[in-house]
């Protein structure tokens, strides 16, 4: 009986070697965010430039609110743009946005002809808010508490299987249902 | 002979490319960005360090690490700055911390245990 010692641990090496070669996507990043308040920024919304939008908005007390990063480059983000739409019409969570990298002007001309889901829509045109959030892969959706931390980040373009399994749940269970 | 001189210089062209964008007053600066920059994971080519990698995000990182390289920032201290955003996985060589340990230490002590089990073996063999 002891003899198969060897023989069990190689065959628990091996489980984890097929499970992480095989079932992990392993392209994906856990955002080292999580659990932390949402890393200070400024932008202006690229509709009203004059509207300011910090961290500060999102810790509003009230609601839990989803913060999601797009471009008009990225066709993933168009792709999950009825999406948005919907979470925001039907469902009726406050979505921010942040345009990453973005033209403005092409921005505001896909807002206007493919529907505006945002409460606000930073440009960020550089970049750097981007790079403080660690985004590396649009779109991305933050879920952010009402105190202001991030709580997840879901990176690629949400759709309803997603969002019945995983987001929607826990933004309800955030917002103190269960 | 000449023919293969001029080839030679063309493909030495694109070496010198990553440190004409930044320059640097003093070579020390220039020799810790080019160290830093190549232990830095591309995260979006993922099989590359920023220094190979063409993605705008690999260009956006490169030129956040020059500027707080001239700026007087500390390797040790660039470097958080990275993990505190992407975590530790963007670094090649990932700091040795609590989460860490195992990830460093794990491989050597197999190897041990692994070793210790074989010799245990051989001398039981060796006294019957």
């Amino acid at each position: 009986m002891k003899k198969l010692i060897p023989f069990v641990i190689l065959f628990a090496l091996c489980a984890i070697l097929l499970k992480e070669v095989y079932f992990t996507n392993k392209a994906e990043l856990p955002s080292a965010l999580v659990g932390q308040p949402v890393p200070a920024f400024v932008l202006y919304d690229v509709k009203r430039p004059g509207i300011k939008f910090t961290e500060k908005t999102l810790a509003n007390g009230k609601n839990v609110t989803l913060l999601n990063v797009w471009a008009t480059w990225c066709s993933a983000c168009a792709a999950e743009h009825n999406m948005l739409l919907k979470i925001a019409k039907d469902y009726r969570i406050p979505i921010y946005s942040i345009d990453y990298k973005d033209d403005r002007d092409a921005a505001v001309k896909w807002l206007q002809t493919a529907g505006d889901p945002f409460v606000l829509t930073g440009n960020d045109d550089k970049g750097n808010t981007g790079i403080d959030l660690g985004v590396y892969g649009t779109p991305e959706t933050f879920i952010i508490s009402k105190k202001g931390n991030i709580v997840y980040r879901h990176v690629g373009m949400i759709d309803q299987q997603s969002w019945d399994e995983i987001l929607y749940p826990l933004i309800k269970h955030l917002n103190g249902a269960t | 002979m000449k023919f293969w001189m001029v080839i030679f210089l063309v493909i030495a062209i694109p070496c010198y490319a990553a440190s004409d964008l930044h320059p640097f007053s003093n070579p020390i600066e220039e020799q810790r960005y080019q160290s830093l920059i190549q232990e830095v994971r591309c995260v979006v080519c993922q099989g590359q360090s920023i220094a190979e990698s063409n993605a705008p995000l690999a260009n956006d990182l490169r030129d956040k690490i020059a500027f707080y390289i001239k700026d007087g920032k500390p390797d040790a201290e660039i470097k958080s700055y990275l993990v505190k955003r992407y975590g530790e996985f963007i670094l090649y060589k990932p700091r040795v911390t609590g989460a860490t340990l195992f990830l460093w230490f794990f491989p050597i002590l197999a190897v041990f245990f692994s070793l210790s089990l074989i010799a245990k073996q051989l001398i039981k063999k060796t006294n019957t």
